[in-house]
């Protein structure tokens, strides 16, 4: 019988080192996911569209970290040096993706990694995030006090939407390069002086700052707001909410806003964050996504069908949507809050 | 003689070694978790922002440099502080009497009228916040019924006096809960010493009364300002994003721009300022009456 105070200290050592080798405990490991996440109904769909249907079947456990962008973005760059990190899938705005991607914190992927990276529309692409939802941002209006809908930014700035206007105060980037857009037909000059005025005059006309994106929705229903700038996908949510709310593309062009996912180099099981990403852009998790939040597909596969096809149809002759670069804007963002804390919220 | 005396003084030594020995972990714990994010805060405010290092390690003043040379800045901590001592003051205005009706109160509904103020506390301030944003919302019940009345509506939602309303809605169980225990101390057969004087109900508050619930009261008041500095539910949820006070702001700073070690400054900055103003406060109480 071995006697445990026979073993020595450098046996001892190896076979503590051996462990985490050990068949079965890496076997557990890989069948799990960690992905941080919003929560709400985000959190939900991926769990009923993306993991039940498809991982669970191929023996992956995921367990949702939900949480707001902001500390998800802080707790990667907190944890830069780790050569474990805590998360294996990170969803993310495109901004902030790329913001992550270039202090290279983040796996490169391509369609090696993740097949159906294949189906992504082109203009869509990016080398540091699988997209996994998109929309335009456009002009909204509540059609029972609107009879002619707003064509252009600029049209907003008609004394007759004096304090009737609304954008999301978290919106801001989104905002000033929709402005740019308007100012400069360049979606990249966020900071260019021609955009900035014309957000000084939108603000000088009565512009309404919600603290979040579903308080504008509650600012047009009681009327408070007639016009403002929205992601389409949510135009169609407060359409199937009862909102009185219609759409209008702007003719200078639309930003896109795209959401994604993202793997840390330092993720425990990449190989499984790979498979999740992989999941997200099959072609049934993302006609559902589309049906219940309104967000497009961003592959190629997954036609709309019904209602929801009909809500999401582009008007005939709108063509132009715009994809930042964010190499350019993603290093603007915090000048531009600065800017848009002192000149805006304060102005 | 001298024997009856050791055994005492040995008593005592052992009662003092008993307490610090109660007395010494919690004190530790407290210190330590109290002092080390203290430090850790100190040494990330004199850091450099860096947008992909997140932080560069270096002693610099710049951080706090930005906020003191910048008007923007200083006006955010004007706007804190005033709508602080605001609340406090309208706090111990509306306190204070129902404070001392309370502590004075002989009646089987003394115990209701506790539970009473007592009650909001059971429910968290974001919940209570979100109670006052239906209430002061365009198309709300003031909007509404303002409305009603003359045609056109009052808009409350995100103005100062949303704020100051909310703040004062949190801090004021708190405020009449301390006045009331410290007017309960005060012994009535004083008042009634006065009031058999000859000194009427004013001046027997003005001359009896207050100046012993004065330490109270003052308790009250730093309890209520330290809230008001620090308050983020209320200046987020009813103030909006053009109504700008410290812990919101710091809080942007600190995740949406990432931007710690200027966070760090800014938190630094409200704790100093919330500290000296408080300090500065037992000035405004005669040396005789305080505590």
């Amino acid at each position: 019988m071995t006697d445990l105070r026979s073993i020595s200290r450098r046996a001892m050592l190896a076979g503590a080192s051996a462990l985490p080798f050990a068949p079965g405990l890496a076997r557990a490991e890989d069948q799990q996911v960690v992905i941080a996440t919003w929560g709400g109904d985000y959190a939900n769909l991926l769990r009923d569209n993306v993991e039940v249907p498809v991982l669970t079947p191929q023996g992956i456990k995921v367990v949702q970290d939900i949480g707001d962008e902001d500390p998800r973005v802080a707790k990667a760059l907190a944890q830069r040096r780790l050569p474990r990190g805590t998360d294996d899938v990170l969803c993310l705005q495109a901004v902030r993706a790329h913001e992550l991607g270039d202090a290279g914190l983040l796996e490169p992927l391509d369609a090696t990694k993740v097949p159906n990276l294949a189906h992504v529309l082109p203009d869509l692409r990016n080398q540091f995030y699988a997209p996994h939802i998109f929309s335009q941002q456009v002009l909204v209006y509540n059609p029972n006090t609107v009879k002619t809908p707003p064509k252009r930014l600029t049209d907003l700035l008609d004394p007759k939407y004096k304090g009737k206007v609304g954008v999301g105060d978290i919106n801001y980037m989104y905002v000033m390069m929709a402005c740019a857009l308007a100012a400069t037909g360049d979606v990249n000059k966020v900071e260019a002086p021609a955009t900035r005025e014309l957000a000084m005059k939108l603000n000088a006309n009565g512009l309404r700052l919600y603290p979040s994106t579903d308080s504008i929705g509650a600012g047009l229903k009681s009327g408070e707001i007639d016009v403002g700038l929205m992601w389409k996908a949510r135009v169609v949510m407060w359409q199937n909410a009862g909102i009185p709310v219609a759409a209008s593309f702007q003719e200078e062009g639309t930003v896109l806003y795209i959401s994604g996912m993202v793997v840390p180099k330092n993720a425990p099981n990449k190989a499984g964050a790979y498979r999740y990403l992989n999941a997200m852009l099959e072609r049934g998790s993302q006609s559902r996504f589309a049906e219940r939040m309104g967000y497009q597909p961003t592959v190629d596969n997954s036609p709309l069908e019904g209602k929801v096809a009909e809500q999401l149809s582009l008007p005939t002759g709108v063509s132009k949507f715009f994809t930042p670069d964010y190499g350019i804007t993603g290093p603007l963002q915090s000048s531009v809050s600065e800017w848009w804390k002192k000149n805006i919220q304060h102005g | 003689m001298v024997e009856k005396e050791y055994p005492a003084r040995l008593n005592q030594v052992s009662k003092r070694t008993a307490a610090a020995g109660f007395l010494g972990p919690a004190t530790l714990v407290v210190t330590v978790m109290l002092a080390a994010p203290l430090l850790l805060l100190l040494r990330f405010s004199l850091n450099r922002y860096d947008i992909k290092e997140l932080m560069i390690e270096t002693v610099t003043a710049e951080n706090y440099l930005r906020f003191f040379t910048d008007p923007f800045y200083l006006g955010v901590l004007r706007t804190t502080v005033l709508v602080a001592v605001t609340s406090t003051v309208l706090c111990l205005l509306f306190g204070l009497p129902l404070a001392y009706r309370l502590a004075r109160l002989q009646s089987r509904w003394k115990s209701l009228c506790m539970l009473a103020i007592v009650l909001p506390l059971f429910v968290g301030s974001t919940v209570r916040m979100v109670g006052w944003m239906i209430l002061f919302a365009h198309g709300g019940m003031i909007d509404s019924a303002v409305r009603w009345v003359n045609g056109v509506g009052l808009e409350v939602m995100y103005t100062p006096f949303a704020v100051v309303a909310g703040i004062v809605s949190i801090n004021l169980p708190y405020v009449v809960l301390t006045i009331q225990s410290a007017i309960e101390t005060i012994d009535i057969r004083i008042e009634e010493a006065a009031q058999s004087l000859g000194a009427p109900p004013g001046r027997q508050f003005w001359l009896v009364v207050w100046p012993l619930a004065l330490p109270g009261t003052a308790i009250a008041g730093i309890l209520c300002f330290i809230l008001a500095m620090n308050a983020y539910a209320t200046p987020y949820l009813l103030g909006g994003p053009r109504f700008q006070m410290m812990a919101p702001l710091l809080y942007w700073e600190f995740s949406t721009n990432n931007n710690w070690p200027f966070a760090s400054a800014l938190a630094l900055i409200l704790m100093s300022t919330t500290l000296v103003l408080t300090a500065c406060s037992n000035v405004l109480i005669p040396r005789r009456y305080r505590a």
